[in-house]
């Protein structure tokens, strides 16, 4: 049984359990009624979503980087042993995945220059609830893009690199998959924009 | 998803490896081992491979046992760096790997307690991949029985030997059978530990294993012929897997010669290619023939296979096959020098190229 | 070449001894000629057949020990277990004599025992027709060698008897042979010369018998004319009458003069 094994049995206990607890939590205090989706995510606060999405968007980001490295990297290293001249050549992998990471970095800070304090009695306007979904899903397509973008660039890069030492030839043209596989998270990147360019500022729903 | 976590544990291994792989010698470097007239080119030519460092400090007349012990040397220090270097999933399938050698060894160890001698001595004899830390205490034991109660306490092959043998067999059975009694055994666990690795070890392992069970059922069958084997026993060492079982077992536990053996391999479209052209009544002492033996074929194919097993990655088959490439890259080496120590140049190509 | 002879007495019954001895050494010379003609045939087939037997030897160990190597390529080394698992030789050397012309000849012969032997299963799982073909290989290479063996140690025999031989044929021919003929040609001038001096001998013995004669004669003719000058007629022509022999006393004869 593998590590992914693993993760998946602690996920999905974990989601069990709390899921369960909440349930029955709700259910024996006699307030069975607040079993209410709807009402429930709509109670949530704009800024819950809006910050939300962007722990997630630099989160998985980060995690996708830094998985693809160790993914590269563990190769990199094991097939230097004998080709030490791979080393070098193949840091462009880990460099590759290094971007998915700045990649999140950019979008969290884009999003946060949306988020500001409200002040004024009225609440939230119906723009600022827009503002906080739309960063929410924002940052999860670009958090989620990366995480895959990161992964596929770790595994390319170790193959890359292994073929790298088998044949020096071999390199470029891997590095050209790897270069479609980077592609990826930019796509992510984008569509992350384009659904966050429409939303308005907090601070400008507060006049 | 095998390949998000395999490298957690395997990446550096399988970089490691596939390096050594890449230190196999290629066939324009065979061309020009095959080209030497003496032992002295040859360790000049061999000095441009990985075994150049090895052959240094030898003395210039160049023996092909001292060429043959420097080689496994070699190759057992690679194979023991990875198992230093292994982690847990990864380190069993080393230590499975190892079993057929052990194998070998306490056969050679029961061998010599049945004939009395010191075991001690015959340690040295016992291959290095075969080792395992409580060896020595076999060969404390004085009797049979005590051996096998020691290799049923100490040795990983507890499970092989309690499944096929008991004490009174050491006695009775001949060495040979008991050895190939153990090697079914451990055959079938290993394919079945590589199918509970899950998908691209287990597709690629049981491709490999079922072949090696199919030519060790073969070759059970073509050397039992005219020897005290009895046909029932035949069909008890036939390992129970491979491409072979049922059916065509069945069928091979009853031929009486070669030509029956090639009438059912011919149904096979995987070994119909293979036995076309070979000289399979190679048995009538007939060493002149330069064509290739069905052995070679076998060994053919299984470098074909173990080639293939490096075109994936995320798998542990390549330890498996880089060992098999590595030790049929010796048996090459000592081919070719064995060849031009004895002046027998025309049968020096009959080695396998592997790369 | 001065004449060696031996140093024998020359008498007739000596020569009659020593042509014995002639007789006896042509035909003693005559049989060891022919030993050793029909040894030398021998010697030179034997010769021959080490030759090619010497020849395929190399040819029989290359193919045996190349065989071995394939052993090695296929299964590894299975030399301990083999090694463990002979229990009876399965080919054993006998050793025989033979007679050539009067010379032992020591022969060897193999025998090998039907069957393959105890270690018939040895590569099963792999390789084990080559261990089989090794075997085989090597049974006919020790076989070579036995034969081989027994041809060097008849041919070193030979070889030795064949100069004893000669050499005795030698010496008969040139020592033994000479020697007795200078022998007897030495005997038979020393009993020509003996017969000379006899002849000699008897020949001045008749010269003196004869001037004593004719000496005798003289005295009894001066007598006779003596007589008749005296008147004495009588006493010249009667004189003494011999007296009578007397057998029994010692007298000589009166040589015989021829």
């Amino acid at each position: 049984m593998g590590y992914a094994g693993y993760a998946r049995a602690a996920v999905g206990a974990t989601t069990t359990l709390l899921a369960l607890w909440a349930g029955l939590y709700l259910l024996l205090t006699g307030r069975g009624e607040r079993f209410n989706v709807g009402g429930y995510l709509l109670r949530i606060s704009p800024y819950m979503w809006g910050l939300y999405g962007i722990s997630l968007c630099i989160g998985l980001s980060v995690v996708g980087a830094s998985w693809g490295i160790f993914i590269a990297g563990s190769s990199i290293l094991g097939g230097a042993v004998r080709t030490p001249r791979i080393a070098t050549k193949n840091l462009i992998s880990i460099i590759f995945c290094e971007v998915v990471a700045i990649y999140g970095v950019i979008m969290a800070i884009v999003f946060s220059a949306k988020i500001a304090a409200v002040s004024g009695a009225t609440g939230f306007s119906r723009s600022d609830y827009y503002t906080g979904f739309s960063l929410f899903w924002g940052g999860l397509a670009v958090g989620l893009s990366n995480l895959v973008c990161g992964l596929a660039v770790g595994i390319t890069g170790s193959t890359a690199a292994v073929a790298d030492a088998h044949d020096q030839q071999l390199f470029v043209k891997i590095l050209v998959i790897e270069i479609f596989g980077s592609v990826i998270g930019l796509f992510g990147l984008i569509v992350g924009l384009l659904v966050t360019g429409k939303a308005e500022d907090f601070a400008v729903a507060v006049l | 998803m095998n390949e998000i976590h395999f490298n957690v544990d395997a990446g550096y291994l399988e970089g490691v490896v596939r390096g050594y792989r890449d230190g196999l010698i290629t066939s324009p470097q065979y061309l020009n081992l095959t080209q030497c007239e003496t032992m002295d080119d040859l360790k000049l030519q061999l000095a441009t491979t990985d075994y150049g460092s090895l052959l240094q400090n030898e003395p210039s007349p160049l023996s092909t046992s001292t060429l043959a012990a420097r080689c496994t040397d070699a190759l057992v220090a690679e194979f023991q760096y990875l198992q230093q270097n292994a982690a847990e999933p990864i380190s069993r399938f080393l230590d499975y790997i190892t079993y057929g050698y052990m194998i070998d060894n306490v056969i050679l160890l029961i061998t010599g307690t049945l004939h009395e001698r010191d075991t001690h001595d015959l340690l040295e004899k016992c291959h290095p991949l075969g080792f395992f830390d409580s060896m020595p205490a076999l060969c404390v034991a004085t009797t049979v029985k005590e051996l096998y109660h020691t290799v049923m306490v100490d040795s990983p092959l507890a499970g092989y030997f309690r499944e096929c043998l008991s004490a009174e067999d050491l006695n009775e059975l001949n060495m040979e059978i008991i050895r190939n009694t153990l090697y079914k055994a451990y055959l079938e666990d290993f394919d079945a530990y590589c199918r509970s690795l899950g998908d691209p070890t287990a597709t690629i392992m049981s491709e490999i294993l079922s072949f090696e069970a199919d030519r060790r059922t073969v070759n059970i069958t073509i050397n039992s012929f005219g020897t005290e084997l009895s046909k029932d026993d035949r069909a008890r060492l036939y390992p129970r897997l491979g491409g072979m079982y049922p059916e065509a077992q069945t069928k091979l536990a009853r031929v009486d010669d070669m030509d029956q053996v090639k009438a059912i391999l011919e149904q096979y479209g995987e070994y119909r290619s293979m036995i076309v052209g070979v000289n399979l009544s190679m048995a009538g002492g007939d060493s002149g023939s330069s064509a290739l033996s069905l052995e070679d074929r076998f060994f053919a194919k299984e470098v074909q296979l173990n080639k293939d097993s490096f075109e994936q990655q995320f798998h542990y088959g390549v330890f498996y096959s880089w060992l098999r490439l590595k030790e049929q890259e010796i048996r090459n080496v000592v081919w070719i020098a064995e060849c031009i120590s004895q002046h027998q140049k025309d049968k020096i190509a009959n080695y396998t190229n592997i790369y | 070449m001065a004449a060696v002879r031996d140093n024998v007495f020359p008498t007739r019954m000596n020569l009659t001894v020593t042509k014995t001895r002639l007789k006896g050494a042509q035909t003693g010379h005559s049989l060891l000629k022919r030993k050793s003609e029909a040894l030398t045939t021998r010697f030179r087939v034997i010769l021959r057949k080490i030759e090619d037997a010497k020849l395929k030897m190399g040819k029989v160990m290359q193919t045996a020990s190349f065989s071995l190597a394939e052993v090695a390529y296929i299964t590894g080394d299975i030399g301990y277990q083999v090694r463990e698992n002979a229990k009876r030789a399965t080919f054993k050397v006998a050793a025989k004599q033979e007679n050539v012309s009067g010379v032992l000849l020591p022969a060897f012969e193999a025998e090998v025992r039907a069957g393959a032997g105890q270690f018939e299963l040895t590569g099963l799982g792999r390789g084990g027709q080559q261990v089989q073909r090794a075997r085989t290989a090597y049974v006919a290479a020790v076989a070579m060698l036995v034969e081989l063996a027994s041809l060097q140690t008849a041919f070193v025999i030979l070889d030795e008897i064949i100069k004893v031989t000669n050499r005795r044929v030698n010496a008969i021919e040139y020592v033994i042979i000479p020697r007795i003929e200078n022998t007897i040609a030495h005997i038979n001038s020393e009993l020509d010369e003996q017969d000379r001096e006899e002849f000699y001998r008897l020949k001045k013995i008749q010269s003196k018998k004869k001037e004593r004669a004719a000496r005798a004669q003289k005295e009894i003719d001066e007598a006779a004319r003596r007589a008749i000058a005296d008147g004495n007629l009588h006493q010249a022509v009667g004189g003494d009458a011999p007296a009578a022999r007397d057998l029994l006393a010692e007298q000589a004869d009166e040589d015989v003069i021829f």
